[in-house]
């Protein structure tokens, strides 16, 4: 009898049902919960896993490329067990664990599907056997629970060595070559063939700027998307790794097609940086042999979820969600936003609580000189969440007309300055720990305005 | 309308976390004030022409970096330290703030040389010193706050008790989370930890530093300049750094 078991499935359980009731997520304290009364529960409920489990993390990406993995698995009538966005410390993906299992903690699944945090991997690795660990790409990114980069990466390489872990890589990102000449481990690389999309000099910041073997400068071809590209070090030879899985004829509107190798991928995403998360899954869901056909369906047949690019109906005004996280995400969000000429209002919340990174100097790495750019379309900029005066002060200086810019620190006072007014359209941006309060503001304004025009359009029929 | 020229040190390899930000400020609060800012960036080999330059900034780099613009600097360490001396302003952010000291030594142990412009020396340990930082510091015979992000696994002691911190710590590490020290300040250079960037949030810093390069050069400022954004930014990072989050 495992006693503590149980207890910890109950005790886990039960706390992920009371923190539902309370209205929190409850992603990483019923995983804490649980770890301290019997702190192997994870070993034991992976062994559940019938075939195999892989780990999802890189700096941008985790969460599509996780999702559209699911889809895969879901495609192929597989079971699973897969934790949700967020949730993706060793605490969370043990709630995860929980709530997928039944009281005595038996429940089998096929698959095991994890996004995991970048320094959460050698944890989880001591806890679960893993059979692929993919890796979609290492950027800026909250920073200051690391210190640098170059930690981080190298806490992963020191993680994976000696194990028979299969890699699935980007061969595109200078800092992933990190990985390449190490002895015994087999990798896998994904990358883009040239695109139309390519940029030969760009200004946006580029943090694998130089060789990681030599130190040495290292001279880009082209640029297909902040510092991913073709790349090579005049001093050492270092260049991209050849890859197995090619794309080709990427097309990213109106919506993304490629082709990876010989098999025709269709997503209604939008972006590079999808194109990068589809091509991603897709050599992942190659290497756990999946049949193709099964892979385009999912691909095709695959949605954006909250937080990524959500559409609001709000007073017949568009409003559109997105989160923003780091500098190179923020970039394609602006870029994004100014592409569309209707006039608008932006609003944009920034938190530093420990899941959005304690330092928020990220803004500056960023290219809010989009945004001041194209201010001739928008009508007011709209600071708000715990930092709103950092992100006012990031658009002064990047040369946005300060009467225009609106501090309203509370997201509901912001969010409702953002949708009043003469403006078409409004697009909310918000780092992590604000999304999930914009998204109720929004959601319970939408249902208001629908019950209000329902109630006027009443009124003029009876009257 | 006088152009006012600053060096960029190794913008490629020296800037962390917003770093660069401090360039835009200066760049922008210049033109309000009526004048051009030519920023005009150093690299690798490059030569530097004090006759030209109003002031010199550089941001902080990983250790690797770090080593890689040491030998660089060092070629032209003593025409900078002249310079200095007769009140070049510069503004020397973390690593760059740590090589201006005698000696670095990481927390492997290995130990790099400083250029030594100052009696003060940097260790450095596996636990790094992070989070938002408040100081009191007096610039202009006038003591004000000054708000910031501190990262950094060095720790740097003075060993010339002459020698005078940029500002005194209220909440958060500093130089080396012991002695309440934070930075240094020499004539117009400032060397210190703080990222945020430093100056869009502390505007006195920024006018300190311009103030500075228009004296040297006998050109006037136009008006203040309207702070109201800034100087709610910088409350509110205090306001939260004094609760404790």
């Amino acid at each position: 009898m495992k006693i503590r078991l149980y207890l910890a499935i109950l005790a886990g359980k039960m706390a992920i049902f009371f923190s539902r009731l309370a209205g929190n997520q409850g992603t990483n304290f019923p995983g804490r919960l649980a770890r301290r009364i019997y702190p192997p529960i994870l070993t034991e409920l992976a062994g559940n896993i019938l075939r195999e489990t892989v780990i999802i993390t890189g700096t941008n990406g985790k969460t599509t490329t996780s999702n559209m993995m699911a889809e895969i698995i879901k495609e192929n009538n597989f079971s699973y067990v897969h934790n949700r966005a967020g949730a993706n410390m060793i605490t969370g993906i043990t709630t995860a664990f929980i709530q997928a299992t039944n009281l005595s903690g038996k429940r089998e699944f096929d698959y095991g599907l994890l996004e995991v945090d970048e320094a959460n991997v050698p944890l989880l690795l001591q806890e679960i056997p893993v059979k692929a660990l993919l890796i979609t790409n290492f950027f800026r990114d909250q920073l200051d629970r690391f210190g640098e980069l170059d930690n981080t990466i190298n806490i992963i390489k020191e993680a994976v060595q000696d194990t028979d872990i299969e890699l699935i890589l980007n061969a595109d990102d200078p800092l992933v070559s990190h990985f390449q000449n190490q002895t015994g481990l087999n990798c896998w690389y994904f990358g883009f063939d040239d695109t139309v999309y390519d940029d030969i000099a760009s200004a946006e910041s580029r943090e694998g700027r130089h060789c990681v073997f030599c130190g040495h400068e290292l001279v880009y071809e082209r640029f297909h998307y902040a510092q991913l590209g073709k790349y090579s070090c005049p001093q050492c030879q270092n260049q991209n790794p050849a890859r197995d899985f090619s794309a080709h004829g990427l097309n990213l509107s109106p919506a993304i097609s490629f082709q990876v190798n010989n098999l025709p991928i269709q997503s209604p995403y939008q972006g590079f940086y999808n194109a990068y998360n589809i091509l991603a899954a897709v050599s992942l869901a190659k290497r756990m042999g999946f049949p193709d056909e099964t892979i385009q369906t999912a691909i095709s047949s695959y949605h954006p979820q909250a937080g990524r690019m959500e559409k609001f109906i709000i007073n017949g005004k568009t409003v559109l969600l997105i989160l923003v996280k780091n500098p190179t995400g923020l970039n394609q969000s602006l870029v994004a936003l100014t592409q569309e000429t209707a006039n608008k209002n932006v609003f944009m919340a920034l938190n530093d609580n420990a899941a959005d990174g304690r330092d928020i100097s990220w803004i500056w790495d960023a290219d809010l000189e989009i945004l001041a750019n194209r201010q001739e379309d928008i009508n007011y900029l709209i600071c708000s969440g715990l930092r709103s005066g950092d992100i006012a002060v990031r658009a002064k200086y990047a040369g946005f007309d300060p009467a225009r810019i609106v501090i309203k620190t509370r997201l509901q006072e912001g969010i409702a300055r953002a949708v009043e007014g003469s403006n078409d359209t409004a697009y909310i941006l918000s780092t992590y720990t604000a999304l999930f309060t914009c998204r109720q503001i929004l959601l319970k304004m939408q249902t208001k305005a629908k019950r209000q025009s329902n109630q006027s359009q009443y009124q003029r029929q009876s009257g | 309308m006088e152009s006012l020229v600053i060096a960029y040190m190794y913008p490629n390899l020296m800037n962390l976390y917003g770093d660069r930000g401090n360039m835009v400020c200066l760049e922008k609060r210049i033109g309000w004030y009526g004048h051009q800012c030519e920023v005009r960036t150093v690299n690798h080999n490059d030569r530097l022409d004090f006759q030209r330059i109003d002031m010199l900034f550089m941001g902080g780099g990983s250790d690797r970096e770090q080593g890689l613009v040491y030998n660089d600097l060092l070629v032209k360490a003593d025409k900078l330290m002249q310079e200095i001396e007769d009140g070049l302003p510069a503004l020397f952010v973390c690593g760059a703030y740590q090589l201006l000291g005698t000696s670095y030594q990481s927390h492997e142990g290995t130990v790099l040389n400083g250029l030594g412009f100052f009696d003060l020396h940097t260790l450095g340990q596996k636990e790094r010193l992070i989070g938002n930082i408040l100081l009191e510091s007096e610039l202009e015979g006038e003591l004000k706050t000054v708000v910031g992000f501190e990262n950094h696994g060095g720790r740097t002691y003075f060993d010339d008790e002459q020698l005078k911190p940029f500002g005194t710590v209220v909440k958060g590490y500093g130089n080396n989370g012991e002695d309440g020290r934070e930075g240094i300040r020499y004539k117009n250079l400032i060397g210190t930890y703080l990222h945020g960037p430093l100056l869009p949030k502390n505007p006195h810093v920024a006018d300190f530093l311009i103030k500075a390069m228009a004296q040297r050069r006998g050109i006037t400022l136009s008006e203040p300049l309207d702070d109201t954004i800034e100087n709610f930014a910088h409350q509110q990072v205090k306001n939260r750094i004094l609760a404790g989050k």
